[in-house]
């Protein structure tokens, strides 16, 4: 479902100048799969999913996301996922409803179809009374069902969610996590970027470690437990980072 | 290939459509501001004028006792019949030195007023005292021949006069009027003299003097009234010297034409929405996109909803086309609206002041076919300032930003609304491709005189070159919103000291589009600068133009101010300055075409700047002047050529083909390089016949530069073709002078005695064929070596990333 090999992107910067933000990043995504993007802040994740959402062009090596090349068929990949980042908005000056309306007719949906999506979507996600409310009035997890409710409007084959629950409350960020679980169960390929550990043990079935621009390690959990002989999570992430960081000047 | 989904661009603009009426601020800049304001400027209007009180202004008199008959005062202040509206006497408070003060006005609260007046007069006398003395210096003056003396005098004079003004505006008096003595006598003296036709030996007796300030408003405003009065007043005893001469009143006017005014009440209004309509229409349709635009780019990247709206399918450009209709929805909407409503409350406020103020009819609407014109005018324009005002505030990452970026947009709209308002600008055909000033020009001159048929033929190319600019700015809109580093720029803090290590550190081997343009500006900004400085380097002894020196200044020029800048950025500013500059041997086919080619644009170029020279507006005759003096064949012919051919062949080349042209094809789109840079290259020449002759010509040279890689096949062109045109107007004088009389005819030229060497239509014909085959070539060539280099990659950089 998600294929990427040899992924590069770099641009220039006042402060770094030439600035290599992905250095050759490779892995793939499977349907009924998370696969979890683990790493520190600025590790190359948000740029890997911006790209896998064609908003930004690779500057080298390929990416196919649901059978199309995200360089050359930006639109058939749009179509084709559900993307959801701490970057994606609602809008103020809309209602819950109207926003993910006007969406659903963005991505081409037939009307009574639509019609019919939506009331099941703001009936599983307990999103009817705030049908009705402007965005500028909603509270952070009202704007985040919204948010979701708009990722999965179109029944996507494909999800990429980026740091969903970054600046939620517990209780938000379980019902975030809760719905991407059940989205897995039917049958999605999913894939999730996350700084916070206990997360991805909890959701991933397979994980990548990130860090400038490079994936350091990746498997299951499983695996990278026996690979590094540490059972600790944690530890394992923040070795493999001080590690990485001593090797490179 | 790419295919627009109207369907998306329709949606999203429906969307943006409710989401700006839903926005408090929009509608109340587009809707209720236009509503209000107009009423409430009429109002304030109306009340202002009617609370309006003129402080009276004063007037001293000395020598009041001199006055001749009628008098000129009555009751302390001036007799009102000397006005045409009574009105104007309570305007003027009259101070004078007559003895009994016979005032009529109750003297209790005088008290405070009299002390002042005897403090006005004994400034009066000191003024009085001080004219007298200068008055006897010029006197003085006029007599001696002596130069030191003469110095002296004009020296005291001077500084006296410099004491009158000080005293004069201290003095809290707006006008001081001097009667002589025996002023009076001396009138009844010449009246009765002329009555009985005696001789009149006294008609240079002296006469009043009115001291007055026209550099202070208050004193001039009393002054122009005084004059009223005293003009009324002499033309009275004028009346009584001719009926006491018994000579017919009408003898001082034996012309007195008769003034037939045949401006229509239409004309009337029109002059007046000929003014108010093109400008309120610019500025109205420009701040009702600025605030949208702003909103729609630059706020969505700010509310964080510009990547949720990226992330769907619709295409870019759908997006753009989505939000640059919601944006000209608003533009022509609050344009529409301020002319309804500014309308309406013109007509209120006529019908109003309709009586005594016959002019208010001035403020009638418009007529029908005017507003379908404005209709029609209105939509270009406002699709180009909606598609200027959304990629600005594309580029903004901020409200804030936005507004900063968008307020020279709004300037430079505005200065070129007040140029196009100047009662002397009309349209012409220059003006008439011009944005903005096209559009508004002709719209005053069809409120103006709708009958003018020229005018509509005028529309043509103002609606087409109006239709061009939007389009073009949609591209660059379009354009903007397809580049990622626009669109996700990081809110860094901007620091000289890392923007100048950027700068040196991360040296690309050609410069970039940034820096290309920066280069053409430091070009034209250093030209501005000098300017002053130059021509007055040119300037000979006697102060006028000393030819062989504006020629060594010109060279100056080229080295310094066109090939420097790019030399040095060029080697300061890139990893590779032979590359950036072309500096590559060419092959000896390029360097053939291109000498061919200007051998083939020589006549080409001379027959079309003389095809459309109507076109421009006219130059000025000195400038023809000096260009023709330089040209002529009383110079040197070796130092015309290096300052006309080779300099600039060179400098020029340098500059326009090496270090811009590699600047603007940085991303590697060489059309668009080609096209920007000769721009460039035209509007470096100042002078608008240049400036079109030189853009086309820039095009030619850029493709040369292309195809050879090499700026040396530019320098060939450049030299050859600039020589040719010197060579063109000397050797035709030369010939002229040979034989002054007749008409040379030849195949490929006739030579007159007017226009100098003429090209016959058979070498326009073979240099048009030359020109098209190697044209053909260049681009040819040109697209051939395109598909070898396309898959090259854009940075060649070795990675500096991580080298510290």
């Amino acid at each position: 479902m998600i294929y990427v090999e040899n992924l590069q992107k770099s641009f220039v910067d006042l402060r770094r100048g030439q600035f290599t933000a992905l250095g050759g990043v490779t892995f793939d995504v499977q349907p009924g799969e998370i696969y979890g993007l683990l790493g520190p802040n600025g590790a190359g994740k948000t740029t890997t999913l911006r790209i896998l959402s064609t908003v930004l062009r690779p500057t080298g090596g390929s990416a196919v996301v649901a059978g199309y090349d995200v360089s050359t068929h930006p639109e058939e990949v749009r179509a084709r996922i559900g993307f959801m980042s701490c970057n994606t908005g609602i809008y103020d000056r809309m209602t819950a409803w109207e926003m993910v309306e006007y969406f659903g007719r963005l991505y081409g949906m037939q009307e009574h179809v639509l019609q019919a999506r939506l009331e099941e979507i703001f009936e599983t996600l307990k999103m009817q009374e705030i049908r009705d409310v402007l965005g500028s009035k909603m509270s952070t997890g009202m704007k985040q069902k919204v948010s979701i409710a708009r990722t999965i409007i179109h029944d996507p084959p494909v999800l990429i969610f980026d740091e969903p629950t970054s600046g939620l409350d517990v209780l938000v960020a379980r019902e975030v996590l809760k719905t991407i679980m059940t989205l897995k169960d039917r049958g999605k390929c999913i894939i999730f970027s996350t700084h916070i550990m206990r997360e991805v043990e909890k959701l991933c079935d397979r994980i990548a470690i990130i860090h400038q621009g490079r994936i350091l390690a990746a498997g299951t959990r499983r695996e990278l437990e026996a690979r590094y002989q540490q059972p600790d999570m944690e530890e394992l992430f923040f070795d493999l980072i001080s590690q990485s960081e001593t090797q490179r000047p | 290939m790419m295919t627009v989904q109207w369907r998306n661009v329709r949606l999203i603009l429906l969307r943006e459509l409710r989401d700006q009426l839903r926005d408090r601020r929009t509608l109340f800049m587009v809707a209720v501001l236009p509503l209000l304001l107009y009423p409430a400027l009429g109002i304030g209007m109306l009340q202002l004028t009617m609370l309006f009180t003129e402080q009276p202004r004063t007037v001293v008199i000395l020598g009041a006792e001199h006055l001749a008959q009628p008098p000129l005062l009555k009751d302390g202040s001036f007799d009102p019949r000397w006005f045409k509206t009574a009105e104007t006497t309570a305007k003027l408070r009259v101070v004078t030195d007559l003895r009994e003060a016979s005032r009529s006005t109750p003297e209790a609260v005088e008290e405070q007023p009299q002390q002042t007046q005897t403090e006005l007069l004994r400034k009066a006398q000191a003024i009085r005292k001080k004219l007298a003395e200068r008055q006897q210096l010029t006197s003085k003056l006029t007599k001696t021949i002596d130069p030191v003396e003469m110095a002296a005098f004009t020296q005291q004079s001077n500084s006296i006069s410099e004491q009158l003004t000080e005293l004069f505006s201290t003095s809290g008096m707006q006008v001081l009027l001097i009667i002589p003595d025996d002023f009076g006598k001396h009138v009844l003296q010449v009246n009765q003299q002329l009555a009985e036709r005696q001789p009149t030996e006294l008609l240079d007796y002296e006469r009043p003097i009115v001291v007055h300030n026209n550099a202070d408003e208050k004193s001039l405003v009393a002054f122009s009234r005084v004059r009223e009065a005293l003009n009324a007043w002499e033309a009275e005893i004028l009346a009584v010297r001719l009926k006491l001469a018994k000579l017919p009143s009408n003898l001082p006017d034996p012309v007195k034409p008769i003034s037939e005014d045949l401006a229509s009440k239409t004309q009337l209004q029109a002059v007046m929405w000929s003014k108010l309509f093109p400008a309120l229409l610019i500025i109205m349709s420009i701040t009702g996109a600025f605030y949208p635009a702003i909103d729609l780019c630059a706020g969505e990247k700010e509310r964080g909803t510009m990547e949720t709206l990226l992330i769907c399918p619709a295409r870019r450009t759908e997006i753009v086309l989505g939000k640059f209709f919601t944006v000209m929805c608003f533009s022509v909407a609050t344009a529409v609206l301020n002319l309804i409503s500014m309308g309406m409350t013109g007509k209120h406020m006529a019908s109003m002041m309709r009586g005594p103020m016959a002019t208010g009819a001035a403020m009638e609407f418009p007529p029908l076919h005017a507003l379908i014109w404005i209709i029609v005018l209105l939509l270009p324009l406002a699709a180009m300032f909606s598609a200027l005002c959304l990629s600005l505030a594309t580029f903004a990452r901020s409200s804030k930003e936005g507004q900063y970026y968008l307020t020279p947009l709004l300037m430079v709209t505005l200065g070129l609304t007040v140029f196009c308002l100047s009662p002397g600008i009309e349209l012409s055909g220059f003006y008439s491709v011009m944005p903005i000033v096209g559009v508004a020009l002709l719209l005053k001159g069809l409120l103006l005189n709708p009958q003018d048929t020229l005018l509509y033929w005028y529309a043509i190319p103002v609606l087409v070159t109006s239709v061009g600019y939007s389009l073009i700015s949609l591209w660059w809109a379009i354009d903007q919103f397809q580049r990622e580093e626009v669109l996700f720029r990081e809110a860094e803090r901007f620091e000289l000291r890392l923007w100048l290590r950027h700068l040196f550190r991360d040296k690309e081997p050609t410069p970039t589009f940034t820096e290309g343009a920066f280069c053409f500006l430091i070009i034209m900004f250093v030209q501005f600068a000098a300017f002053q400085t130059l021509s007055q380097a040119s300037l000979g002894a006697d102060g006028k133009i000393d030819t062989i020196r504006a020629m060594r200044v010109l060279l100056v020029q080229q080295v310094a101010i066109i090939a420097m800048p790019a030399l040095l950025m060029g080697m300061i500013l890139t990893s590779a300055p032979r590359r950036t500059l072309r500096i590559n041997l060419p092959s000896l086919k390029v360097l053939g075409i291109a000498i061919v080619l200007a051998l083939a644009c020589h006549p080409l170029s001379l027959a079309l700047v003389g095809a459309i020279k109507e076109f421009f507006p006219k130059l000025d005759d000195s400038i023809n002047h000096v260009m023709q003096e330089m040209g002529s064949s009383n110079q040197p012919v070796w130092l015309t050529l290096l300052v006309f051919a080779v300099a600039p062949g060179i400098c020029e080349e340098i500059a326009f083909r090496g270090f811009i042209l590699s600047g603007f094809g940085h991303s590697g789109r060489r059309g668009l390089a080609i096209v920007l840079s000769s721009l460039a290259f035209g509007l470096m020449h100042m002078i608008p016949q240049q400036i079109f002759n030189a853009a086309l010509l820039g095009m030619v040279l850029g493709l040369i530069a292309y195809r050879g890689n090499s700026l040396f096949p530019c320098i060939a062109f450049h030299i050859c073709y600039n020589g040719l045109a010197v060579m063109h107007g000397r050797w035709g004088q030369h010939l002229v002078e040979q034989n002054p009389q007749g008409i040379a005819r030849g195949w490929l030229y006739v030579l007159s005695p007017t226009a100098g060497i003429h090209y016959t239509g058979l070498t326009l014909v073979l240099a048009g064929g030359v020109f098209l085959a190697a044209m053909a070539w260049l681009i040819r060539g040109l697209t051939a070596a395109e598909h070898l280099t396309t898959r090259e990659p854009v940075s060649v950089l070795p990675s500096p990333a991580r080298a510290s």
